[in-house]
């Protein structure tokens, strides 16, 4: 049990800090920052629709890393 | 004292009108026109406008039976309660958020169009700078929201009716009889046809702001349903009117080029000179300061409702100390207008906006049909004619409208019912995590969560080949697999304690 309390400790922490970056991406996607969008190759009429795929996985990743941690911590 | 009841018929009606006669107008009529239905465009808005009459219906039955703060949020609460109510509150927050973000945009827009007639140079500038605008638009609507300013309403609706009636009226001039206003028996066409009456929607559906006001109408069983129909009527004749004068000017077969200014600019330019242009800009900027400004005011409250109830963090709800305005709720709901206005995205938003409101309209037909049944002895001083047919009716529409511009493929709908689809599965993930309390529920969401991640990391590793560049393949391979492994150890840990 010991070994899969790491486990979720560490998955739990990495998709939160996934789910943090894929939102920081969405941002600089939407502001186009150092021309992410060319970098990406996104077409205009796509944006918002890889703005809600981004921002989708975004929350879920973070709500999911934080249930693993939970578990980590004990907490049910 | 808020909710003291001094506003009469007339009073009632201008507050219908001003909530619906705004920036909508200056948005959506161009890409509806020149990209989606063409001179038929003008029978959409008719079409529009009989659906919203018969959704008003339910609205003045309800508004009528329930005249208390809240609208489609408290109808539904009534009738459904829970989950629903939330739902057709944050659907409503989120209209507001996309129509507010579009005002920002045509804010811009309209601005660009000034300076197309005083200074070319400028115009250059403005385009270059949009975003900025419209961040430094919404930082100072936010200032004023905070220090709660009220807005000239009465003064901005007669100068729209003066300017319309002025375009109509110099209209006659010229002899102008636009063709094909009615759409082909063709398949395709029809499609065509609701596509459009879908995207020119939230033209109409800004007078819910009479249904808002309620509470300071007198006498409302009986002014809130007359003044909702006569704001309809209003509205639809001068829409029509004002469309098909547009339409008859420029022809779908006239020149254009891509830095052309919006439809009904290019109409007035050519309809009463270059002095119609800037009037007509002009009225485009202060409608569109006027509906980000109430935009931040309804969803401050959206949000500050939501949170008395319980649904969102208690902070929403905070006032401020000076100015009584529900700050933080403001600020919030601001960085989404912000967000979406600087994609600069007309036709996304427009489609956004109306599939929320045709959501919550389809909600409020359905409230209505609930409580019927549920409260038949309900004092009803309106009720809607033909029922049960006008709010089926109603309902019908709604999908319909909601169904038609993705069954043709336009890749901005599309966008936008994903958008709306996926903001509703964080709606309900956002309930759940609010309202769930039992272990059981807890783990069936965890389920769902792990089993969410688990789909997403699957697709991600399928997609990264496709659609990621090289660089960064490693990275994507790397994030799907957690999410894969998270997934699984979310949905192993909590299957075993659900019966």
């Amino acid at each position: 049990m010991e070994i899969r309390r790491i486990l979720s400790a560490i998955v739990g922490v990495a998709q939160g800090v996934i789910g943090v970056l894929f939102g920081v991406l969405a941002v600089m996607l939407v502001l186009n920052l150092i021309e992410v969008q060319t970098l990406f190759n996104v077409p205009p009429e796509l944006l918002p629709l890889c703005l809600l795929i981004l921002g989708l996985f975004s929350v879920f990743s973070i709500i999911s890393g934080f249930f693993l941690i939970r578990e980590w911590r004990g907490i049910t | 004292m808020a909710n003291e009841r001094k506003l009469g018929l007339f009073s009632a009606v201008i507050m219908g009108l001003s909530g619906a006669i705004g920036f909508e107008i200056f948005a959506l009529l161009n890409y509806a026109y020149f990209d989606l239905a063409g001179p038929s465009m003008i029978s959409a808005l008719l079409f529009c406008g009989i659906i919203n009459l018969i959704t008003m219906f339910s609205y003045s039955e309800l508004s009528a039976a329930l005249p208390e703060v809240g609208g489609e949020y408290t109808y539904t609460k009534v009738a459904f309660g829970g989950f629903i109510s939330f739902m057709a509150g944050c659907l409503r927050w989120l209209a507001s958020i996309f129509g507010g973000a579009l005002a920002a945009i045509v804010f811009v827009n309209q601005l660009e169009v000034i300076f197309s007639v005083f200074a070319p140079s400028i115009q250059d500038l403005v385009l270059a700078n949009a975003s900025v605008l419209i961040v430094g638009l919404v930082v100072i609507l936010i200032i004023l929201a905070i220090r709660g300013v009220e807005e000239a309403t009465t003064l901005i609706v007669a100068a729209f009716l003066a300017i319309f009636i002025i375009f109509l009226a110099m209209s006659t001039i010229y002899n102008l009889t636009p063709q094909n206003i009615v759409p082909e028996a063709s398949g395709k066409s029809l499609a065509v046809f609701f596509a459009t009456a879908a995207y020119i929607f939230p033209m109409f559906v800004g007078m819910r702001a009479l249904v808002a006001g309620a509470p300071q109408i007198k006498n409302p069983g009986k002014n809130v349903p007359r003044a909702l129909m006569i704001t309809t009527i209003l509205l639809t004749v001068v829409y029509f009117a004002v469309a098909y004068v547009a339409v008859g000017a420029i022809p779908l077969s006239m020149p254009r080029t891509a830095g052309d200014p919006p439809l009904l600019n290019l109409a007035a330019s050519k309809i009463i000179g270059p002095v119609g242009a800037i009037l007509f800009a002009l009225a485009g900027m202060v409608a569109s300061v006027s509906s980000v400004g109430t935009a931040m005011m309804v969803q401050s409250s959206i949000l500050g409702g939501m949170s008395r109830d319980g649904y969102l963090p208690k902070v929403l709800e905070k006032a401020h100390k000076r100015f009584g305005t529900r700050y933080i709720a403001i600020i919030a709901s601001s960085l989404f207008v912000i967000f979406f206005g600087t994609s600069g995205a007309v036709v996304f938003l427009g489609y956004a906006a109306s599939f929320g409101s045709l959501l919550v309209f389809a909600l409020v037909n359905l409230s209505l049909i609930q409580l019927r049944r549920k409260m038949p002895r309900l004092d009803r001083p309106f009720k809607a004619p033909f029922y049960p047919l006008t709010p089926i009716a109603g309902i019908i529409m709604s999908v319909l409208l909601l169904t038609f511009p993705v069954i043709l493929r336009d890749v901005n709908a599309e966008s936008a019912l994903l958008s709306s689809l996926g903001l509703v599965a964080i709606v309900l993930v956002t309930y759940y995590l609010r309202m769930v309390k039992r272990e059981v529920d807890f783990n069936r969401l965890r389920v769902a969560v792990g089993g969410i991640s688990f789909g997403a990391g699957v697709t991600l590793i399928v997609l990264t080949p496709v659609i990621v560049p090289p660089s960064l393949f490693i990275i994507m391979i790397i994030a799907g697999l957690v999410s894969i492994l998270a997934g699984i150890l979310n949905i192993l840990t909590s299957a075993r304690k659900i019966d």
